[in-house]
């Protein structure tokens, strides 16, 4: 056991070691890019809590990044009493509003689970977006909520992509390592237990309430700070930021990162980012197929494309990248815990 | 791929601080975001026969010996995306300007980062008022197609005209949008407002609008007014047709191509009265037209995956109206032109002759006139195709 600890230390210190050094080879809007992928891994890591160790599906984790995203957009347009709060500061108020209504959400759900559980959620993906139409003037409307593009604070000399950088990937690393932590310990056993049998869970003095609904909480809390930045990053939010599909995309990325995966997810952020913004790239690759000529300036190739890759991922590594990396890495691993 | 990453590499190193982006000795970049996906995709084509006017002007010679490259990013209609593309457009394409991006909400969602940063956002199409008129906060920005509130009031100006005791329904899309068109609408009816009997807004996000066209419906209105989009007003036709009301329906540019007119119900489109500034390639009195064969001649020789149809869809030709004005403005912009000079030449034209837009029109601005295009006709819908009639209308939004 205190091998794999210290392998998964170590893996931890190398994706730092990456994550600091990468900026140097990249562009600066790859930058950006990667960025935004961290943003959506942050929201990942947050749902494998709750789907992967609790066993709870939700479909309506895209409403929680909305609501940290509105948190931050009001806090610094419309400000708090007067006051427009700096953007730094509103990323923990997001996640902590977010993460509130998070544990809300996860009171009815103790009596609901699978199926019942998915469509509740997926109610709250649904219903959220009117609320912004429905109170236009506090909530911008369609129209949506415009706010300074960040800058790096006084005596950085950096630009505004890379500031983003280091500061998403900061704040995913800090939140990595907690989610760690608690995976790991007592809370994560319990959460184990309670997604592989209910009644087991119950039987062994686990509070089925308490638990379940601090995953909620703590995903809630998660995808709240990812919205709070992904609205800081540009600089804008409307209803269609935060789309319906987008909680259809965090549970995608999630079944590509693997279930239970926390280095995975990064896999599946990048798919969901990418795919998003970069299927007319991923179109112009097939075309170099024989038999294939799409037009990725066709209107409706880029979602075809979107869904063909799915298929393609889910039919090669259906446990997902996190399953093939514990493939790969298992003829390794296991000799040197049967050594120690 | 490799190419790209060259050309961030070269201009990486080789950049001078003074140098203008997207500007070389051989090479101007322009940039777009528009919906080439989702349900706004169709409007999308307005970039995609930019793209085919500025393909056919660059076999030409190009501007002034440089070649137009145009880079359209798809954002689903969604601002969201308009504003990562948006970004995308700048800092990695690295483009001159911003030129056409597609609907009202996408580009107020990147008007203030663009205007940050000094990148010109050139002949937006979208008809939002602001566009034109808020050139003081946004001195970057400029309009293109006739301003919605303009429109509303022509709308409001015929029926006080021509319409005997007008009781008016109106369907809009309740955002900046149709909110704009419905405001125009009162200012053109002046003294008739209270003509107004019933006003419904549905939600863009809404599935269908046929609640609402019955709530209008009883009303006892005589005016439909239909303020939609693509999809809405094809269900408000199908609405009034199942109804079986029979009002005189006015529908507005942006929900009234011709390839949507064509498969709504006939018996409630006949007679439909919508506004019309660009010559419609389906109309067939243009079939003869010199305009309008430079078009189908362009499209099928430099479009990019274009089928019959799209030599009939007047989005293409919306689209080359303003790549025409586009680089008409190039053209004044100087031997070298700077995102300054093309600002300056955006809002000193005087464009006599742009042959896809109806004859007649001159496309004027200054620096405190930011709507381009402003003289429009009525057009009325019969046996399957748009009729225009009366005069040139010119309005003055300031």
């Amino acid at each position: 056991m205190r091998l794999r600890l210290s392998l998964e230390l170590l893996g931890f210190v190398v994706l730092a070691a990456i994550v600091a050094v990468l900026p140097r080879l990249i562009s600066d809007f790859r930058a950006r890019e990667v960025a935004i992928v961290g943003m959506y891994f942050i929201a990942l890591v947050g749902l494998s809590i709750l789907t992967g160790y609790s066993g709870q599906i939700s479909l309506g984790h895209g409403a929680f990044m909305a609501i940290g995203g509105y948190t931050t957009a009001i806090l610094t347009v419309n400000g708090f009493h007067g006051h427009h709060v700096r953007d730094l500061w509103t990323i923990p108020i997001a996640g902590v509003v977010a993460g509130i209504a998070g544990l809300l959400v996860g009171v009815p759900a103790l009596r609901l689970s699978g199926l019942y559980l998915a469509l509740i959620t997926f109610g709250i993906a649904v219903s959220f977006p009117q609320l912004p139409k429905k109170f236009d003037h506090f909530l911008g409307g369609t129209t949506g909520k415009i706010l300074n593009l960040p800058k790096p604070p006084y005596g950085l000399h950096t630009t505004t992509n890379h500031w983003m950088y280091y500061l998403t990937w900061g704040i995913a690393l800090v939140l990595l390592l907690c989610a760690w932590l608690l995976v790991r310990g007592k809370t994560g056993r319990a959460l184990k237990a309670i997604r592989d049998s209910e009644v087991a869970a119950t039987s062994s003095g686990i509070s089925l309430a308490r638990y379940k609904t601090l995953a909620f909480g703590i995903s809630a809390f998660y995808a709240g700070v990812a919205g709070s930045l992904y609205a800081i990053a540009n600089a804008y939010v409307n209803p269609d930021v935060f789309p319906i599909i987008l909680s259809v995309y965090l549970v995608v990325g999630l079944a590509v990162g693997g279930l239970d995966s926390l280095p995975g997810l990064i896999a599946g952020a990048a798919l969901i980012y990418f795919l998003q913004n970069h299927a007319d790239t991923v179109a112009k690759w097939l075309n170099h197929l024989p038999a294939l000529s799409l037009d990725p300036k066709q209107p409706g190739i880029p979602s075809v494309v979107f869904g063909a890759v799915l298929i393609v991922v889910m039919l090669l590594v259906p446990t997902g990248v996190g399953g093939l990396l514990r493939r790969l890495f298992r003829p390794l691993t296991t000799r040197l815990y049967t050594r120690s | 791929m490799c190419a790209l990453c060259a050309t961030v590499a070269a201009s990486a190193q080789g950049a001078r601080p003074l140098a203008t982006p997207g500007v070389t000795a051989t090479e101007i970049h322009l940039g777009s975001s528009v919906p080439l996906s989702g349900e706004a995709a169709i409007a999308g084509n307005v970039a995609r026969g930019a793209d085919a006017y500025f393909k056919y002007v660059n076999d030409k010679g190009g501007v002034a010996g440089r070649k137009i490259t145009f880079t359209y990013l798809d954002d689903g209609y969604d601002p969201g995306r308009a504003v990562n593309n948006t970004i995308r457009l700048i800092q990695q394409e690295q483009v001159f300007a911003v030129f056409s991006s597609l609907g009202t909400n996408n580009n107020l969602a990147v008007r203030k980062l663009l205007n940050d940063a000094k990148v010109p956002q050139l002949f937006v199409s979208s008809g939002a008022t602001t566009f034109g008129r808020d050139y003081k906060k946004y001195p970057w920005t400029i309009g293109y197609i006739p301003p919605y509130s303009e429109e509303g009031a022509i709308y409001g100006r015929y029926v006080v005209k021509s319409v005997k005791r007008p009781k008016i329904a109106v369907l809009y899309q309740d955002d900046d949008y149709g909110r704009d068109l419905l405001a125009g609408l009162r200012r053109g009816l002046g003294a008739k407002a209270k003509s107004i009997v019933a006003k419904v807004g549905y939600d863009p996000a809404s599935a269908d609008v046929q609640p609402q066209v019955t709530q209008l419906k009883a009303s006892k209105a005589n005016v439909l007014m239909v303020f939609a989009f693509g999809k809405f007003s094809l269900q408000a036709f199908n609405a009034v047709s199942r109804l079986g009301w029979k009002p005189q329906i006015f529908v507005n540019d942006v929900s009234s191509a011709s390839a949507l007119m064509a498969i709504v119900p006939q018996n409630a489109a006949n007679g439909a009265i919508s506004i019309v500034f660009g010559k419609d390639p389906a109309s067939p009195q243009w079939a003869t037209d010199k305009g309008i064969r430079l078009f189908q001649s362009i499209l099928k020789k430099y479009g990019d995956g274009i089928n019959p149809r799209d030599l009939k869809d007047g989005y293409f030709t919306t689209g080359m109206a303003t790549a025409y004005t586009m680089v008409d403005t190039l053209k004044k912009a100087g031997k070298n032109p700077t995102r300054q000079s093309v600002m300056n030449a955006a809002t000193h034209l005087t464009e006599r002759g742009n042959p896809f837009v109806l004859p007649g029109i001159v496309i004027h601005t200054t620096p405190s006139n930011r709507f381009p295009l402003t003289q429009v006709r009525l057009q009325r819908w019969s046996a399957r195709a748009w009729r225009p009639f009366g005069k040139l209308i010119s309005v003055n939004p300031l």
